[in-house]
């Protein structure tokens, strides 16, 4: 067994877990932050996307250890009871999900965009989310959503009136 | 995944002193890209695993008296953003960018991308045609290798169990030397290439000067077309040319068929390649001679 302590969405954590864990196993299982899906385990669905250190990773990819003593935002850590994150609101504003199951990483990985590139062009953001496979939407409404988000968080006028903060 | 040991190296020398103890059932980590995915599916019984993503001798992009010096375990994200690759060899650039999406090129290095040896592997191509060598440490201390020695089969490189590898040099001559990379894949993200390529040249008075044409995907390692180079050195760059030299490295690249592309669909994939990244290689040496000039 294996000690760790990682700081997720500002809370130091710390568990005790075998050494083959990934970080994906110890956000879900021992911190029940199931935000995170688990996809496909190996790289390319991008639905376990975590933001560790500023850059989004595959969560399913990193072992815990590999995480220890850094910075981790899960989904969780976006929204609380009050308000969304300019990102979900936006998301839920441009109906930019369908099912769903794609939409903690997708929004993460905008976010580590947006975090680093606040006006970004539509390449830029097709490359953000390319590690990002969603079988329902076909990613239109998600790329307008992450220019209104972008908008929102440059604090320029919303394209659609019908946002509003909860 | 089955059980293992992880041990944490904080430098090289750590990390190979690690591999002694514990070879030959120890195995390096760097970003887990390929690791993990072979330690959730793979055959492979490693005990130990041998943590180097927070080493801190493999992570420098230096200008040495030698040449540029990319540490192992610097990822294709670092490489991106790097001015000085930028400056001095953006073809590494462009290589880095073509690899699986932003979450895997934040953590897979250009070590781990060389170390996997699959022929398709990105960083490969652009870095063989720059003539690149490779810094290994074992227990015995330092070594070079120019990199085409590094790649020995399909996932199988000439380093021993208790070795690693340190950097990739870049030779300080072939710094700022016009080379252009191109993959093509059946996506623009998350795909392996069906071939890629980097060709790179210089003009000299209307002719080409040190041609040199690198193939990846098509041969059971990442190869230079040498019958095409021989071929290009000392003709004008003319459109005819450039063909004939696409069409030679067609000939003595060794495709296969597979899930993805026919053998044949992949030669010519390699004749218009090669002949195209000549092409722009060729159009930026120009650039740089009228800008010399002006
Ligand atoms: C979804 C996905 C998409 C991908 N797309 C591409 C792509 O388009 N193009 C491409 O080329 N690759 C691609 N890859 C493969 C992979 O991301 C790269 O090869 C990556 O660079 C591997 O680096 P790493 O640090 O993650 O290696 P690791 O997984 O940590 O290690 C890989 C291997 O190299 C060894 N190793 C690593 N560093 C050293 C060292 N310093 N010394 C000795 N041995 C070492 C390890 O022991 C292991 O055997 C993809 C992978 C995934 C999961
Ligand atoms: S579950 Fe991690 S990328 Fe698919
Ligand atoms: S909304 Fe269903 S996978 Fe993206």
């Amino acid at each position: 067994m294996t000690d760790i302590a990682i700081t997720v969405n500002g809370e130091l954590r710390k568990a005790s877990v075998p050494s083959e864990t990934t970080l994906l196993q110890l956000l879900r299982d021992n911190f029940q932050l199931t935000g995170a899906k688990l996809g496909c385990d190996v790289g390319d669905c991008g639905a376990c996307t975590v933001i560790v250190d500023g850059a989004a990773v595959n969560a399913c990819l990193m072992l815990a250890v590999q995480a220890e003593g850094r910075d981790i935002i899960t989904i969780e850590g976006l929204a609380n009871r009050q308000v969304f994150h300019p990102l979900q609101q936006a998301f839920e504003e441009s109906g930019a999900l369908q099912c769903g199951f794609c939409g903690p990483g997708v929004i993460l990985s905008a976010k580590a965009l947006l975090d680093e590139n606040p006006d970004p062009d539509v390449y830029e953001i097709r490359d953000a989310l390319a590690g990002n496979l969603c079988r329902c939407t076909g990613y239109t409404k998600m790329i307008e959503a992450v220019q209104n988000a972008a908008r929102i968080l440059r604090g320029e006028p919303e394209i659609s009136s019908r946002m509003i903060s909860r | 995944m089955r059980p293992f040991q992880v041990y944490v190296a904080k430098d090289s020398e750590h990390a190979v002193s690690l591999l002694c103890e514990h070879a030959p059932r120890a195995v390096i980590l760097a970003g887990g890209t390929d690791l993990l995915v072979d330690l959730k599916h793979g055959s492979k019984p490693w005990d130990v695993i041998v943590d180097i993503s927070r080493a801190e001798d493999l992570n420098a992009i230096t200008l040495t008296g030698e040449g540029l010096a990319i540490g192992a375990r610097v990822t294709h994200t670092d490489i991106m953003r790097s001015p000085v690759i930028r400056e001095s060899a953006p073809a590494l650039i462009d290589a880095a960018h073509s690899i699986g999406a932003v979450q895997t090129r934040n953590l897979g290095t250009i070590g781990g991308n060389l170390m996997t040896c699959v022929p398709s592997m990105d960083s490969g191509p652009a870095l063989l045609a720059l003539d690149a060598g490779v810094t290994i440490r074992g227990p015995e201390g330092l070594r070079r290798l120019p990199l085409a020695e590094l790649f020995v089969g399909p996932r199988k490189t000439s380093l021993a169990p208790t070795e690693i590898l340190v950097d990739i040099v870049i030779p300080k001559h072939n710094l700022g030397k016009p080379l252009v990379f191109l993959k093509f894949g059946l996506r623009k993200g998350q795909a392996l290439a069906l071939v890629n390529v980097a060709a790179g040249c210089r003009l000299n008075g209307g002719k080409v000067w040190e041609p040199t044409i690198a193939l990846g995907a098509v041969a059971p390692t990442v190869i230079r077309a040498q019958a095409a180079e021989a071929y290009l050195a000392g003709r004008a760059p003319s459109e005819q040319n450039l063909s004939e030299t696409g069409r030679i490295a067609a000939q003595e690249a060794k495709p296969i068929s597979d899930f993805r592309a026919s053998a044949d669909y992949r030669r010519d994939l390699i004749a218009v390649l090669v002949a195209r990244a000549l092409r722009q290689a060729c159009a930026g040496t120009e650039i740089e001679q009228a800008e010399m000039i002006a």
